[in-house]
């Protein structure tokens, strides 16, 4: 019954079967869903496939950090005004912090984000030199959280030693003392993971005699470390990775275009804005009327910021990004669409 | 009177009838019993709506098993290695997002395997990683030290791979054979002394095989494959499989002929190795496509070295016979062909899981190939494995092994 062709027959028969197994693998792509889609590449090349595309520098599909990005852009929020006896502007404004929502950072990518108002960035406030800026805040989460302006204000308003526990509420107040921009985020220790989930936002402080008309944007640098390795998966400008290099922001030639920068990266903090075809006029912390600079390149370290100004000579497609290779091909990266006026 | 007994016989055998019937219902039926009682317990357990066992985050996990350089493109074959199903949004190379295709489908079962495509203009040589993120932000990577084109199975690179299987293969053995006269010429004590040599070289051999195996296990494969049990079971399966079917035949080549039971030893010795040489191809093959080795000629050198001491191996046991020149290169060939078998598995259908169980099969038969051997020198008067040469010949083989393997 046994003979040396058994042997033999019986490690072939290993042998095939073992080899069945490694070729399966070869026959992945047989079947598909239909249609043929096809991926450009960023370099020279495309594919062709039956499969699905993945490619979040082309489209954000239905990601949202809760605002529409364009919109977000050019939108402050002056407060609900009223005016004191001693004729002080009031600005009453409503932040309320939360931290249970999940929302789609980039196309197909949840993230539990925490944020003020539902959003990520935060609304942006605004203000006059002078005015009395009152912020009513309502902890709407299930862990304690603050409010820490950058600015100059009381101790007890800082937003560091008075904990604000879920269900509870305060009212922020001081006065907007020198005009530039600035900074504002949850001051709850700890401090990276209050910051990274997305607690932060800006407000502008307009000097007495306002700045020149300007297109005026607001653009809060930020990032997303989705799988929690103290490092970030993503870099945008007010939420959504790549958002602008599909949604191209239409400016005018010609006209004067004003950016409140701001950065509030977390991890890598060291970030920076570049603008192609251009130069800009840098006022640092925007605290002062003359510019620190021209030029087209800006560092800003985490909770630094600047008021950018500049006018595009010619019409066509800009980038702008962070000159940091790797922010940028993170989804930092934006487009401005200059047309004739 | 006898009429009785045969009805009383006639009523027990009908009575054994009946109870061996009623006996074997009862047998399927105690068979059955456990198997329907868990099955409604996991039933239960997975019913929608039950919380009981519903503890702790279940993570995803996705194992990419294989990169491919192509024509201004990288493909990894990934593989849902996590708990549950998942779906993959994003690909990237070197931590930076880019434009990719994934096939079948984004979506991925538990197990279920897809081809990301990345259209990419990548740089020979330079190390790379992929990356694959899910719907939950978590990143997957593999690390390529070097990218090289991965061979395509047309018949250039299939006779490149053959030849390559030839160099460090079949050659190599067919020289070692050579070293027949010499051994036949060997006193007993020196005759003894090369046999256990081939002990101790196979020993290497077996052991060489399951370190592999055990390396690709920890880097290429999902820990859900549990791919170290893997290489055990196989293993000793094949050898407990080999070491039965190699009795009966040793057996009934005695029974035929005394002459023919060093023959049938030779060929098993044959077989192990050549199950050995396919798995040296095959990690030649994918350490070709995983870029890891610039296939020297150095290297092949090192290779042939390593393997002409098998023909030796071979040769031991027929030492006393005078075997047919047709026979012997016939053993050579079933010890060296495989590696050409194996540098083409490797190198174009490489999965890690099939190599782990070839080199894991392949230890198994070196080492039933090894206990044959001592139950060989066992029966020979006046020398055994454990004499002063037996020893030392398995020290040496080892040794010796060990040296030309510092050539690779």
């Amino acid at each position: 019954m046994f003979s040396p062709r058994l042997l033999i027959i019986s490690a072939i028969a290993v042998a095939l079967v073992s080899s069945a197994l490694g070729v399966s693998s070869l026959y992945v792509n047989a079947q598909n869903n239909g249609e043929e889609k096809i991926v450009i590449s960023h370099g020279l090349g495309y594919y062709e496939t039956t499969g699905d595309v993945l490619d979040p520098t082309s489209s954000d599909g239905t990601a949202s950090t809760g605002i529409d990005p364009m919109t977000y852009l050019r939108s402050f929020n002056y407060g609900r005004t009223s005016t004191l006896e001693n004729g002080v502007v009031v600005r009453e404004f409503t932040l309320i912090a939360d931290d249970r929502q999940t929302m789609e950072v980039s196309p197909g990518i949840f993230y539990n984000v925490w944020s003020f108002n539902g959003t990520v960035p935060a609304p942006t406030l605004r203000a006059t030199e002078g005015d009395l800026i009152k912020i009513n805040f309502i902890n709407n989460g299930t862990r304690p959280h603050t409010i820490h302006t950058h600015g100059i204000h009381k101790a007890e308003m800082d937003g560091v030693f008075e904990i604000i526990n879920p269900g509870g509420g305060f009212q922020y107040e001081f006065y907007a003392e020198k005009f530039g921009v600035y900074p504002f985020h949850c001051h709850v220790m700890p401090l990276e993971e209050h910051i990274s989930h997305g607690l932060y936002g800006a407000y502008v402080v307009d000097p007495k005699t306002p700045r020149p008309p300007a297109d005026e944007m607001v653009m809060i640098m930020n990032g997303y470390d989705t799988d929690f390795d103290t490092e970030n998966n993503f870099y945008t400008v007010n939420g959504i990775p790549y958002y602008y290099m599909h949604h191209p922001i239409q400016i005018e030639k010609d006209r004067l275009v004003r950016v409140y920068l701001v950065n509030m990266l977390e991890f890598d903090q060291i970030n920076n804005f570049h603008l192609h075809g251009n130069l800009y006029n840098l006022y640092r912390s925007g605290t002062s009327l003359t510019p620190n600079e021209l030029t087209d390149m800006v560092t800003l370290s985490q909770g630094e910021r600047a008021v950018l100004e500049f006018s595009y000579k010619y019409t066509g497609q800009y980038m702008f990004h962070a000159h940091k290779t790797e922010f940028a091909e993170k989804g930092w990266t934006g487009l401005f669409s200059v047309r004739e006026g | 009177m006898d009429r009785t007994v045969f009805c009383k016989g006639g009523i027990i055998v009908e009575e054994q009838k009946a109870q061996r019937s009623g006996f074997s219902v009862k047998l399927v039926a105690s068979a059955i019993i456990p198997i329907v009682i868990l099955g409604a317990m996991v039933t239960f357990l997975l019913s929608p709506g039950n919380l009981l066992l519903n503890i702790g985050v279940p993570l995803p996990d996705v194992t990419i098993e294989r990169v491919e350089f192509l024509d201004n493109r990288i493909v990894a074959h990934i593989r849902n290695t996590g708990p549950q199903s998942i779906e993959v949004t994003q690909a990237d190379v070197n931590d930076r997002i880019l434009p990719a295709a994934i096939e079948p489908s984004r979506f991925l079962q538990r197990f279920e395997e897809a081809r990301v495509v990345i259209p990419f203009e990548w740089n020979e040589a330079q190390p790379y990683e992929i990356g694959v993120t899910t719907s939950d932000g978590t990143r997957f990577a593999k690390s390529i030290s070097a990218a090289s084109p991965t061979p395509q199975p047309d018949a250039g690179q299939v006779s490149v791979f053959a030849l390559i299987g030839t160099y460090v293969g079949i050659i190599p053995v067919l020289i070692g054979l050579l070293w027949l006269p010499f051994i036949r010429r060997l006193s007993q004590a020196k005759y003894v002394f090369f046999l256990s040599l081939t002990a101790g070289l196979l020993i290497f051999l077996g052991i060489d095989a399951l370190v592999e195996a055990n390396e690709i296990a920890i880097e290429n494969v999902s820990g859900a494959f549990r791919g170290q049990l893997l290489i055990a079971m196989a293993a000793i399966v094949s050898f407990l499989v080999l070491i039965y079917t190699s009795e009966k035949l040793v057996n009934r080549a005695g029974v035929r002929s005394a002459l023919q039971r060093p023959f049938a030893i030779a060929m098993m010795v044959a077989i192990g190795i050549g199950l050995h040489n396919l798995g040296e191809g095959l990690a030649i093959g994918g350490a070709m496509v995983l870029g890891e080795v610039a296939l020297s000629t150095f290297l092949i050198v090192g290779f042939a070295l390593h393997n002409t001491t098998e023909g030796l191996a071979i040769v031991a046991p027929i030492a006393r016979q005078k075997p047919r020149i047709m026979r012997l290169i016939a053993l050579g060939i079933i010890a060296g062909a495989p590696a050409i078998i194996g540098t083409w598995i490797g190198g174009f259908v490489s999965s890690p899981l099939a190599s782990i169980v070839f080199l894991s099969i392949g230890a198994g038969a070196v080492f039933q190939v090894v206990y044959a051997i001592a139950k060989f020198t066992d029966h020979s008067p006046k020398s055994t494995f454990l004499s002063g040469p037996g020893v030392a010949g398995i020290a040496v083989g080892m040794l010796v092994m060990y040296l030309t393997s510092l050539l690779i």
